[in-house]
């Protein structure tokens, strides 16, 4: 079973309940109150349903609510399985076809309309949205928070690993886990803070009301005065043939499922994108047991920080700059009923690209992968902003929905939201003038690298730093206990990079444990030709003593074999530290451990590729509706098209998911069709968000789905 | 100059079929719409229904022509109008709703239209699940139906673009220069248009247009809202209509689109005037909440999306077409009250045919054939009368 049962940093839940359901008529078993996606994952299965329109294999493509690619007929009633928790006896089925409205045909008992005031509403509860309620909380306003999961924190839940920072201002160095729950914990002692979990916005008014999903079940009213829109981004989507196969995945989806839901149902991965949301996807990848053949970016440099590459590569993962996917393929999982295959991701093939992004023939590689992940970057979820201000709403933005950053800046931007927002409203509030400042540096891109000169072991300890790219981050210079590491004084901020004070080291590691890019080695002679090297591990320390690794430098070029000597866990980073005895030449090169075998990216011999101009070579921009590529240039040129409404002639954007997962897609369609898009009419928007069924919107109170016989609500 | 037989203000629901129309009978044909496309004003806020159930005969003549045309559509130029002719079904549940019913077929069936009364069986038939409990029974009329407003605007845009139809987007009449009764040209970003024959279809800004010209046309907007649910399997054929006002709100009526859908609408009560587009949070619980009452199996159906849209209302309910003195130039279509979608594709032929047969300032039918539209519905008439079936 692809469940994670053992995990070098995540605490895997105890006590969780296993609980009997039907999948397609076969009893089987997940735990009570999961994800169904992730119940149903963890089972093996990656086809959960087919298409309406031509029967596609349809899977878990955002994890978020956000594109209803994961829809399964729960109970007899189509839901998002990502965000319907498992229940005893439910009976969950592939979708074929349109779903059967239940003839539950027992009258209206009762109909009621919910309303809450309140002075703010934060929508999203993720680091700005959670930073910003407690501001406002703080200064006396009524907050409403609504967030559309059962945990906050937003995506801070699904980072296991160290953020960068300050460790002063944003938690450097902690796991976005705990820093998640660091937020949730002062903002529940704020009296004047309501925090409504598992309650996705569903639409804001013109009246200044917002719809509020309460609970999955019932239809909350809240008016405001004002709105803060937290709502985090989405996944940003590529055009490929294949791009819709289960298998194919965002980044942030994968992460969800394996750091949220412990579910690890993928062998082998490549990535597409080498920012930081694919680096790290990669690195939990790796941590979660499973196979990374490599990571592949179309431009001609890495786009995330140099010190995430350079620890993937140093595992083992290789970085093919200059490359772009031709084609994702799929094939039925053995042992799936020709009826109701089990079509999964199974090939993907590779091309460089030259300097217009081309790809060039004679380059074609294929990889055989389970998963592709997606992590071409984000989008910022911006609709309810936009409605508020088209409506005359006052509303500001703060985190990803402002403008796509770090989390450590989000924490900030929501800071000074409320505080802007505040006086707006009246409220004489002077911003910290430093938090301006601090938020900027914290979402500064990556400055200059330098090259540092070698260290020589001596006797005592000394720190090596592989951190040659100026990012915002200063933990490894506030931990140290004796001040031996100080960024030196350039810029003046925690963007300049760390180099050894000269003062004594004593040797107390952390440093090591705490940097989030693994970055820091330390080194002391133990003998004219040998030397000890401690380096930060963060997988599994299932091995003895003497254990012989693979130990690499900077980028993961291989130095040499050496066996541990020791070991030790540091507690507060939940980070081993392991000793090696190395050759003394080589010592203060070796910045890390090899932890996957160079077979495993290694590509297959590519078949010849045909670029033919059939429908499995025209990738899908609008998933919900099923509408190709070529189809909407066609109708683009027919029609003389100028304005993004006009493609739902086409069904574009008529979908469950509302245009959210297409619309960043359509530019691309309209330059192919010779049309500028700068001078297209955006797409209008309108409420809703999120799809709701009639009878919890005027709350007549019938028990919601889930367990035995609960589909036919209502049915007497 | 630009210069044009023909130049319609307006490039939706009636705009579009008469360019279309005018254009194939060899006008050259202008249209001009401030709007970044087509279809882009009330037209898309339709819901898609076109029946022919009026309380008024010209109406009904009118709608009699849509469904004509629009059911043609598919087999004569290979348009999908996503159009189900499935029927109209208006339901009673007191004895003053069924005896207005009652009375209303004669006028109904003598303009033309097939509409009989049915018993609640057969209304139950035709929508499995409704509210059984006082239901006295309906009319029907079988030939009604409903299309897609996206695809029926594309398609006759897509038809008068290849007759040479010449559209103008983003482009909003300006000034209108009127001397000697007539229109000499207009103004429309940074350009001088002219042509023998203007035609006001302005649709909710019918009145605007026609004061650049110093006329008075008392059209006035009034805001409804509209929602569509997910799409499931067919579980409804007509589309269904309750006329029956509660505290908050007039008639509703909703069907089961082709795509599986259904869409749905409410008149709320008081009206709303005003031109405001922006949707208000009391629309879904007060219409939704009537539908339950009425259809209980869709409370899990799940709402994709709301919008909202006006009516250009008239004093009584009716359209407005023809020419008013002092613009002998200046032709009318406007007025529509939400049935724009409904009345353009008849209309749209009506006005052509009129136009082409050398329809004049008091008699714009130019031939008896359709004399009687075009006397019910004259702008100049005085509104003594309101329609039934609003």
């Amino acid at each position: 079973m692809p469940r994670i049962d053992s995990h070098p940093i995540l605490k895997l839940p105890e006590g969780r309940k296993l609980v009997n359901f039907f999948f397609n008529g076969e009893p089987v078993e997940g735990y009570e109150g999961e994800v169904i996606s992730s119940a149903l994952m963890a089972l093996g299965k990656s086809t959960f349903s087919y298409h309406p329109k031509d029967g596609a294999p349809q899977g878990l493509f955002c994890a978020n609510g956000q594109c209803s690619q994961c829809t399964v007929l729960i109970d007899g009633i189509p839901q998002k399985s990502c965000l319907t928790p498992l229940a005893e006896g439910m009976d969950v089925r592939s979708l074929r076809g349109l779903a059967s409205l239940p003839a539950a045909d027992e009258g209206l008992k009762q109909a009621e309309r919910r309303a809450l005031h309140t002075d703010i509403l934060v929508i999203g509860g993720g680091p700005a949205g959670l930073s910003a309620a407690y501001e406002l909380g703080k200064m006396g306003f009524q907050v409403v928070v609504a967030d559309d999961k059962d945990r906050l924190g937003g995506k801070l839940v699904l980072q296991t690993h160290k953020f960068f920072g300050s460790e002063k201002d944003c938690y450097a160095g902690v796991r976005g886990i705990d820093i998640a729950l660091k937020l949730e914990k002062k903002l529940k002692k704020l009296p004047t803070v309501t925090i409504l979990k598992n309650s996705p916005v569903v639409g804001i008014f013109k009246d200044r009301k917002a719809g509020i999903y309460k609970d999955y079940d019932s239809y909350l009213l809240v008016e405001f005065t004002a709105l803060v829109v937290a709502s985090g981004a989405r996944e940003k989507n590529l055009l490929f043939p294949g791009n819709d196969l289960p298998g194919v995945l965002g980044a942030g989806a994968f992460q969800t499922l394996v750091n949220r839901d412990l579910v690890a149902a993928s062998k082998r991965i490549l990535v597409l994108g080498s920012g930081n949301v694919g680096l790290i996807a990669a690195y939990h990848a790796l941590q979660a047991g499973m196979q990374v053949v490599g990571i592949v970016e179309i431009m001609g440099k890495i786009n995330g920080y140099k010190v995430h590459a350079d620890k993937i590569r140093r595992m083992g993962v290789p970085i093919h700059l200059n490359t772009t996917i031709l084609k994702a393929e799929g094939a039925a999982l053995a042992g799936s009923l020709e009826s109701g295959a089990d079509i999964r991701l199974c090939r993907v093939l590779t091309a460089k690209v030259d300097d217009r992004f081309k790809p060039m023939p004679n380059t074609l590689l294929c990889y055989e992968v389970d998963t592709l992940l997606i992590a071409a970057g984000l989008a910022p979820c911006d609709e309810f902003l936009r409605q508020a201000q088209s409506y005359g709403i006052l509303a500001i933005a703060a985190g990803d929905a402002e403008e796509i950053a770090e989390a450590s800046s989000a924490m900030f931007g929501g800071k000074i939201a409320a505080y802007n927002l505040a006086r707006m409203l009246g409220k004489k509030q002077e911003l910290e003038p430093s938090w301006l400042s601090t938020k900027d540096i914290l979402k500064s891109k990556p400055g200059e690298s330098f090259s540092r000169s070698p260290l020589a072991p001596q006797a005592e300890w000394r720190p090596v730093f592989f951190c040659s790219e100026e990012i915002p981050c200063n933990p490894c210079a506030t931990v140290c206990p004796v001040s031996a590491i100080s960024l030196r004084s350039i810029r003046g901020t925690i963007m300049d990079l760390p180099y050894f004070s000269g003062h004594t080291c004593i040797g107390c590691f952390s440093c090591v444990a705490i940097c989030p890019g693994l970055a820091i080695s330390l080194v002391r002679k133990l003998s004219d030709t040998s030397a000890e090297v401690v380096l930060p591990w963060e997988f599994s320390v299932d091995f003895p003593d003497g254990q012989l690794m693979e130990l690499v430098g900077q980028e993961g070029e291989y130095i040499e074999t050496a066996p541990v000597i020791g070991r030790r866990k540091n507690p507060k980073n939940n980070t081993w530290l392991l000793h090696f005895k190395t050759s003394l030449n080589n010592a203060s090169r070796i910045a890390g451990i090899r932890v996957q075998a160079e077979e495993v990216s290694r590509p297959l011999v590519s078949k010849p590729y045909q670029d033919s101009s059939t429908d499995e070579n025209d990738p899908i921009v609008c998933r919900c509706e099923r509408v190709r590529l070529a189809e909407i240039v066609a109708f683009i040129k027919e029609n003389h098209v100028r304005d993004i409404n006009q493609l739902k002639t086409l069904r574009v954007g008529m979908g469950a998911c509302g245009g959210k997962t297409c619309s960043q897609l359509l530019d691309k369609a309209f330059l192919l069709a010779g049309v500028d898009p700068a001078e297209v009419e955006p797409g209008s928007l309108r409420p809703l968000f999120m799809e709701m069924p009639i009878g919890e919107i005027v709350n007549e109170g019938l028990s919601r789905i889930g367990g035995k016989n609960a589909g036919a609500r209502g049915a007497p | 100059m630009k210069t044009y037989d023909v130049i319609i203000i307006g490039a939706g629901s009636i705009g579009l079929p008469l360019s279309w129309n005018l254009a194939r009978k060899g006008y050259k044909v202008a249209v001009l719409d401030h709007e970044a496309s087509w279809g882009r004003g009330q037209n898309r806020a339709a819901i898609g229904g076109i029946r022919a159930t009026h309380s008024d005969p010209a109406k009904i003549k009118i709608c009699l022509e849509s469904i004509k045309i629009v059911s043609s559509m598919k087999a004569t130029y290979g348009l999908d109008l996503e159009w189900r002719q499935q029927g109209y079904l208006y339901v009673a549940f007191d004895q003053d709703t069924k005896t207005s019913f009652l009375s209303l077929l004669k006028v109904q069936k003598a303009a033309g239209l097939d509409i009989d009364w049915i018993g609640p069986e057969r209304v139950l038939e035709l929508a499995p699940g409704l509210k059984r409990e006082g239901l006295l029974g309906g009319t029907f009329s079988p030939g009604d139906g409903f299309a897609s407003p996206l695809n029926t605007a594309t398609a006759f845009h897509k038809l008068a673009m290849d007759s040479k139809v010449d559209f103008f987007f983003n482009n909003r009449v300006e000034a209108i220069d009127i001397r000697g009764e007539r229109i000499q040209s207009i103004k429309a970003a940074g350009q001088t248009w002219s042509a023998a024959l203007y035609v006001n279809a302005a649709g909710a800004e019918a009145s605007e247009l026609a004061s650049l010209a110093g006329l008075t046309i008392p059209v006035h907007p009034d805001c409804h809202e509209a929602g569509v649910t997910e799409p499931v399997q067919r579980f409804l054929e007509p589309m269904v209509v309750d006329i029956l006002p509660d505290a908050e709100s007039g008639n509703y009526y909703f069907y089961q689109a082709e795509t599986g859908q259904l869409v749905f609408c409410i008149t709320p009560r008081p009206q709303i005037w005003g031109r405001d587009k922006d949707s208000t949070s009391g629309f879904l619980p007060l219409c939704l909440r009537r539908m339950l009452e009425l259809y209980p199996r869709l409370r899990n159906l799940r709402v994709r999306r709301t919008w909202r849209g006006m009516y250009p209302m008239t004093p009584d309910g009716l359209p407005l077409l023809g020419y008013l003195d002092g613009a002998q130039n200046f032709l009318h279509a406007v007025g529509m009250c939400g049935q724009g979608f409904m009345m353009g594709p008849g209309l749209g032929k009506i006005l052509a045919d009129s136009i082409d047969a050398g329809g004049c300032a008091q008699n714009p039918a130019g031939s008896t054939e359709y004399s009687l539209i075009f006397k019910d519905l004259a702008c100049f008439r005085t509104f003594e009368h309101s329609e039934f079936l609003r």
